[in-house]
């Protein structure tokens, strides 16, 4: 009984245990400063917003092509 | 003898399914992204319509909806599943590998091949079920004819046929990062400039008026339009339901900065070389260890839950209020005539349509949705991060090859210690991003949200990869120079 009783103790802390674990270490995270941020979004965005916009091209292709064949 | 092992299924098939070869040479770096890019091009360009549904209108609508961008899959057209079965059975196969549920040894390589043919095999025959599944229930149409329904299968399973083998290039080196990735990052991006600079025009009444789809080219389009008072146009532009609205733009936008943050939180560990002294460095650890992964694991989860609950409501039940399964599971209501809303218990899974709603009627989804994001996502990223190849014990060892070793400590210690850092890492990542997905889809933002999150990390993980080629291959790189960037831009 005993053993069964630590069993279910351990199931319940396993969750606490990790979100203090996970705090923990997103504290101890470096973090970006707003220079490095800016960079970094700037160079996201314009990736992300060029395939995005190539492949939007492709879609307006598609658009008489429906048409066509509907 | 171990007896039956499930890899060997795959052997009768093998001289039947056709294989993309590895290069035979080392690929270029403009040649890499070319394979990438076109692979991501020709899936867009794939997506046509059905041949064969039927005319009549049916009264079985879109089951899956909020599931759909992030699987890459457009509603009624051959890419009906889009990349889900591709990306849940090489997710599916590789965790049950590495869990050691199913015997394969990767140091042969017949029984490399058998895997990656038997992962193939799984993804196709995902294709015809839910092919047969959407078919039968009558999604296409009631009373299709016999060839009707050869024609479906043809298509659909012939599509995903297509889409196994076009990841598969992008897979084998030809291109970067592994080819659902690339391709669905690429479906994201276009999906997201379609829904707020879109510029194809969608009728909205009967007098003929229409409206953009792009919600930013909406609310330019409305303030120059005759028929609509200023307030009014700036009014529609935040609230259409019709068609994709500013504040979803917003929201959208809103998460992928949440992400991007998040993407740069990383411990530095100190590092020093073994072979020469006083050369120190820092090794960076990434708060999003495995990248967006986590969320896509949980969404196949969420898939596989709601495809079960629409064969067992439709096919068995034909979506009787009356019946018992009905009753159980949780039944479907039509809205706009376009989606099935799941009803009851059902939608305890199932994001909302916007947090109002949520809030009024079902306060309840609001935990259960953020709890199984952050349970499977969680469970997830701890096991994931132990079988992909960049585990503790892996670093460890490629130190080792590289004479470095962590400030401080004897390189034996290198694995223990790194083991304290690595899977809280890769659990906490997961968490931070299924919270970050459930936000945004609680507020309705119906699969959007976590298809941005996905879609940024992917880009992240390109960008990253893209980059390190570039600076390895000398930046002998004849688009950077037709592009004018001195490969400091990405």
């Amino acid at each position: 009984m005993a053993k069964g009783n630590n069993q279910i103790e351990k199931l319940a802390e396993a969750p606490v245990e990790f979100i203090k674990d996970g705090s923990a270490f997103i504290q101890k995270c470096q973090k970006p400063n707003s220079k490095e941020y800016l960079k970094i979004v700037r160079s996201v965005g314009i990736g992300f917003v060029a395939v995005g916009i190539i492949g939007y091209a492709i879609k307006l292709v598609h658009i008489p092509i429906r048409y066509l064949i509907v | 003898m171990a007896g039956f092992r499930l890899i060997d299924v795959a052997k009768p098939f093998l001289p039947l399914l056709p294989e993309v070869e590895l290069p035979y040479e080392k690929i270029g770096f403009d040649d890499k992204i070319v394979y990438t890019l076109i692979s991501g091009l020709i899936f867009l360009f794939a997506q046509f319509p059905l041949a064969g549904i039927s005319k009549e209108s049916t009264n079985v609508l879109d089951p899956i909806y909020f599931l759909r961008s992030i699987f890459a899959s457009e509603p009624k057209t051959l890419l009906e599943f889009g990349l889900f079965p591709v990306v849940s059975s090489a997710l599916i196969m590789q965790l049950l590998a590495g869990l050691k549920l199913i015997k394969v040894n990767f140091k042969l390589r017949q029984d490399r091949e058998l895997f990656q043919s038997t992962t193939k095999l799984f993804a196709i025959a995902q294709y015809f079920v839910l092919a047969n599944i959407f078919i039968f229930s009558g999604y296409y149409g009631n009373n299709l004819s016999l060839t009707a329904i050869v024609l479906l299968n043809l298509q659909l399973v012939g599509a995903g046929f297509f889409v196994t083998l076009l990841v598969e290039v992008v897979d084998k080196g030809h291109g970067f990062a592994s080819g659902a990735m690339a391709i669905t990052t690429i479906t994201i991006a276009t999906n997201f400039v379609a829904d707020v600079l879109g510029i194809n025009q969608f009728p909205v009444d009967d007098e003929g008026h229409t409206e953009p789809q792009g919600a930013l080219i909406n609310l330019l389009q409305s303030l120059r339009a005759s028929h609509k008072t200023y307030t009014g146009a700036v009014v529609g532009a935040f609230n259409r339901d019709y068609l994709p609205n500013l504040t979803t733009a917003f929201l959208v936008v809103g998460l992928a900065a949440a992400v991007c943050l998040l993407q740069n939180y990383r411990i530095e560990l100190p590092i020093r070389s073994t072979r020469a002294r006083g050369t120190t460095n820092v090794y960076p650890i990434r708060l999003l260890y495995i990248g967006g992964l986590s969320i896509w694991f949980s969404y196949v989860i969420l898939f596989y839950v709601h495809i079960a609950a629409f064969s067992l409501v439709q096919l068995v039940a034909k979506n009787d209020p009356t019946s018992i399964i009905y009753k159980i599971v949780g039944g479907y209501a039509p809205v706009n005539n376009l989606l099935y809303v799941p009803q009851f218990p059902l939608s305890l899974l199932t994001p909302p349509k916007s947090f109002l709603e949520c809030l009024i009627r079902q306060p309840l989804t609001l935990i259960t949705f953020t709890a199984f994001l952050v349970g499977t996502g969680a469970w997830f990223a701890t096991n994931w991060q132990a079988i992909s190849g960049s585990s503790a014990r892996d670093i460890a060892q490629q130190f080792k090859e590289q004479g470095i070793t962590l400030m401080g400590r004897r390189e034996q210690s290198v694995a223990k210690e790194l083991d304290k850092v690595v899977p809280v890492a890769s659990a906490a990542g997961a968490v931070s991003l299924a919270l970050i997905v459930s936000a945004g889809e609680l507020l309705g933002l119906k699969g959007k949200g976590a298809s941005i999150v996905l879609g940024v990390t992917g880009t992240f993980a390109l960008l990253e990869l893209i980059t390190m080629d570039y600076q390895q291959s000398g930046g002998q790189s004849a688009l950077a120079q037709v592009l004018g960037a001195p490969g400091g831009s990405f």
